[in-house]
């Protein structure tokens, strides 16, 4: 086994044992492998970087490397495309550790011989790793174990050489839940947390998003390719998606809203006109709508059959008659299912429930939830039309104090 | 749903109309909100932060020394203080990342080791300096500081440990505006205007010890090491970006300028009645006899009270930050919300520094302004490490882009650099060997 550490600065002799040069750096190969190769090594001579490929290589370990040939072929360095120079890209770096569900620094790399390669292993971040680097040569601290991450763990790597983010890489954070990869991506700096957000999977990013501040989603989805965001935004909810093009400058808005798809745009543009801080500003959407005359088995049977169910399906909201927005009832979706199927809906609906107008203020309307202990509130225009619906997780977020929900405290101020 | 959908999407035109006067409404409603916030930013608070128990010391004293004579020297520091808080903002904002992060991945281990280190030293004695703040103050209000300082720490770090030290913060920010007091005091006291412009115009420079002694003070205690680290932190943390970093640039500006008028005005005032009147500031009681033309006999007490609040809200933000920025640094486990076995590091530094700043501040007859002043001469010492630094990470054209550092801004930046390290190693040089000011006549 071999650090990194050990290996910089380390002479390149040839056959003879003569000094040829030193070693710069180690080049690696990120691909699907768990364990990324040694591809080869950037040699410093003469204050030149030359490339040096791992089929030169006979020998590397802590006194250096050992060439297989007296010829020295002096190639100029070029990095290619999935290269990573683990001295300059990796060390030192930050990277998600999605085992461990947590940023960390790395302190050095691990590397190991395999039968006929040399593979990297992990990332040590531990205190003893630190010290190595920090030690003179030879100065070997504790022997205790040290804290090395396996780089199959590695689910992003925070560097600036742009070609080396992987497809595989983004696979892993997808594993982790949306709040982590969003607590991950806000612990980076704010370019590579668009990274991460990026890499991710047009759903995913979306549910990332979510989980966001509202300045970064603006960030984040104004900086990005608009194709992409657009794609992204559908995939969002419709109150978060509007809330977003809502903050984002006039153009960009709507040229975003013009490239997503009909239904969804439709879904957020019935909510942009809406300010923040009334209780149209806080709606969703997405809720159910079920004709009174329906039985409970008819409703039954018709939210089995819808091709996308609404996250909020807890409360159904019966009206009077297809086609139509007239607000008669609401049925919590426990009733239903316990009611006799061929009752009618209208006796099964409650009649006297709490409601929302568009213009009221979404504080009270948010304080209304909490009291009564509901998942969602309908919100109603004056003719008695149910616009949309409030949830309780939008609601939470007025009345939570800001620094509360923020559960990493504020360095400063 | 289904219904419900195909109608929406029939209205779906008229609705994009709507739409966008909504998306109109709502960022002519943002824009109005971030014009106000600029006022308070990153760089108002950080540049106004150095007027703590150190600052308000060394400049109570240097008017009292010295008159309105070293008033010019506020003309360069301004320029100074506002090109290096300048550059560190602009780094927060192009690459989002801490100083110490910066240090870290640029220059590898063995420079972040020495630059974290004298930051370390540095706050230490920053952190010396507010305990001596608290003990000062409390003391002019007559209690103690072998009660009040063990008190203030376990308060500070309590409060920072629950995470409630921000709800506190503000208390002891409107306490510290007591120092705006000074303004007032300085124009009551009917100085001589003609020789403070005098004063602000003429350079005038000893080589001695006594006057380079106070020269590195001032430099120290206006561009503290910390102040670097702080700005760009809370640069970072207040997620300005490249794009919209020309509001953070003219907010640095305007906190340099309005700390420097402070200070502006407690060299006046303190130079209108402690000069004139030939008494030296050897102690807090003196330094707020300078609020006497304002306040009269409630001088004592309105001093005590600002340097309470400024010394209490330092002693906690600083070995915080400094905790971030070590642990940031060498890639620790962070956070206040952690305990001690998930992040000892972290935690060791914050109550190490908060422990040695109480332990020293309580050592009995020890001459409170004298070692306030003594600190802010180590920041000064310290300091072209930091500057050093600095200078070499904005000018990075790989980590700034298009956005390193101006000829002018260079020109402005490496003279500061340059001059504070000179005045460092002389200063160093005047202290070990006391003879040398003979060698220049």
């Amino acid at each position: 086994m071999l650090y990194l550490s050990q290996v910089l600065g380390r002479p390149i002799r040839d056959l003879e044992g003569e000094r040829v040069a030193t070693i710069k750096d180690v080049i690696v190969r990120l691909g699907a492998d768990d364990h990324p190769p040694v591809t080869g090594l950037v040699a410093r001579y003469r204050r030149r970087d030359f490339f040096l490929s791992r089929w030169r290589v006979s020998e590397l370990n802590q006194q250096g490397v050992r060439l297989n040939s007296d010829i020295l072929d002096l190639r100029p360095f070029v990095r290619r495309e999935g290269e990573v120079l683990l001295a300059r890209d990796v060390l030192d770096k930050q990277l998600i550790d999605v085992d461990g569900k947590r940023v960390v620094r790395v302190n050095d790399v691990q590397i190991i011989e395999t039968s006929n390669d040399w593979r990297v292993t992990g990332a040590d971040v531990s205190l003893q790793g630190l010290w190595r680097r920090l030690a003179p040569h030879g100065f070997v601290g504790t022997a205790r174990a040290v804290e090395v991450l396996d780089w199959a763990d590695v689910g992003y790597l925070a560097t600036d050489a742009a070609t080396v983010q992987l497809k595989s890489s983004s696979d892993k954070l997808s594993r982790l839940h949306p709040v982590e990869i969003a607590r991950l991506a806000e612990a980076l700096s704010y370019h590579h947390g668009s990274e991460v957000v990026e890499s991710l999977d047009d759903e995913t990013a979306a549910e990332t998003l979510e989980e966001m501040p509202p300045e970064h989603q603006v960030r984040i989805l104004g900086d990005m390719d608009e194709e992409r965001a657009a794609d992204i935004l559908e995939w969002m909810s419709p109150d978060e998606a509007a809330d977003v093009l809502g903050d984002l400058p006039e153009e960009k808005a709507e040229e975003l809203l013009g490239l997503m798809e009909g239904e969804e745009q439709a879904d957020v543009a019935e909510l942009l006109p809406y300010e923040d801080d009334t209780a149209g500003g806080l709606m969703t959407t997405e809720f159910v709508t079920l004709p009174r005359a329906l039985t409970v088995g008819e409703a039954l049977a018709r939210l089995r059959d819808m091709a996308e169910t609404p996250n909020m399906i807890y409360y159904l909201y019966v009206v009077e008659a297809e086609e139509s927005w007239r607000l008669r009832g609401v049925i919590a979706l426990r009733s239903l299912i316990l009611a006799d199927p061929k009752m009618p809906l209208e006796d099964v609906m409650r009649t006297e429930f709490q409601r929302a107008t568009v213009d009221e203020p979404a504080n009270e309307v948010a304080q209304r939830i909490a009291e009564y202990n509901l998942l969602a509130l309908p919100v109603v225009d004056d003719s008695e039309e149910i616009l949309g619906i409030i949830t309780v997780d939008d609601a939470m977020e007025i009345l939570l104090p800001k620094d509360w929900r923020q559960r990493v405290p504020k360095l400063f101020g | 749903m289904a219904e419900r959908r195909a109608a929406v999407r029939a209205a779906g035109r008229r609705l994009m109309r709507r739409g966008a006067r909504g998306v109109r409404r709502t960022v002519g409603g943002r824009q109005r909100l971030l014009m106000i916030l600029a006022v308070l930013g990153p760089g108002m608070i950080t540049a106004n932060a150095g007027n703590d128990a150190g600052g308000v010391a060394t400049f109570a004293s240097v008017g009292a020394e010295f008159g309105y004579s070293l008033l010019w020297i506020l003309i360069p520091i301004t320029i100074s203080l506002g090109v290096v808080q300048e550059m560190c903002a602009r780094m927060g904002a192009v690459t989002g990342k801490g100083l110490a992060d910066l240090i870290r991945e640029r220059f590898g281990v063995r420079w972040t080791a020495l630059v974290m280190l004298a930051l370390l030293i540095a706050n230490a004695g920053v952190t010396v300096s507010e305990f001596v703040g608290i003990a000062a103050a409390t003391e002019l209000l007559g209690v103690t500081r072998f009660v009040s300082v063990p008190m203030a720490a376990i308060l500070v770090w309590w409060l920072v440990v629950k995470g409630t030290y921000q709800r506190v913060e503000r208390a002891f920010l409107l306490m510290s505006l007591v120092f705006l007091g000074y303004i007032v005091s300085a124009f009551l006291a009917r100085p001589e205007w003609s020789s403070v412009a005098w004063g602000l115009v003429t350079p005038t420079f000893k080589l001695q010890h006594a006057f380079l002694f106070t020269f590195v003070a001032i430099v120290g205690t206006t561009i503290s090491p910390y102040m670097q680290v702080y700005v760009q932190s809370s640069v970072v943390e207040k997620g300005v970006t490249a794009d919209d970093y020309s509001k953070t640039r003219t907010d640095v500006w305007v906190g340099t300028i309005f700390a420097i008028v402070i200070v502006f005005f407690i060299v006046v005032s303190t130079g209108a009645t402690l000069h004139k009147a030939g008494i030296h500031v050897d102690s807090a009681a003196e330094a707020a006899s300078a609020l006497r033309p304002l306040a009269g006999r409630y001088a004592e007490s309105l001093f005590a009270i600002g340097l309470l609040g400024a010394s209490m809200l330092a002693a906690g933000v600083l070995p915080l930050a400094t905790a971030y920025s070590i642990s940031e640094a060498l890639g620790f486990e962070k956070g206040v919300s952690r305990s001690f076995r998930e992040a000892p590091i972290f935690l060791g530094t914050f109550t190490f520094l908060v422990a040695v700043g109480a332990a020293i501040a309580i050592i009995p007859n020890l001459p409170l302004i004298r070692v306030l002043l003594v600190t802010q001469v180590i920041n000064g010492l310290l300091l072209p490490v930091v500057l050093f630094t600095v200078m070499r990470l904005v000018n990075d054209r790989e980590l700034m882009g298009e956005q390193v550092n101006g000829n002018l801004h260079n020109l402005a930046a490496w003279l500061t650099t340059i001059i504070v390290t000179g005045l460092s190693v002389l200063y160093i040089l005047i202290t070990i060997f006391p003879g040398i000011t003979r060698l220049f006549g």
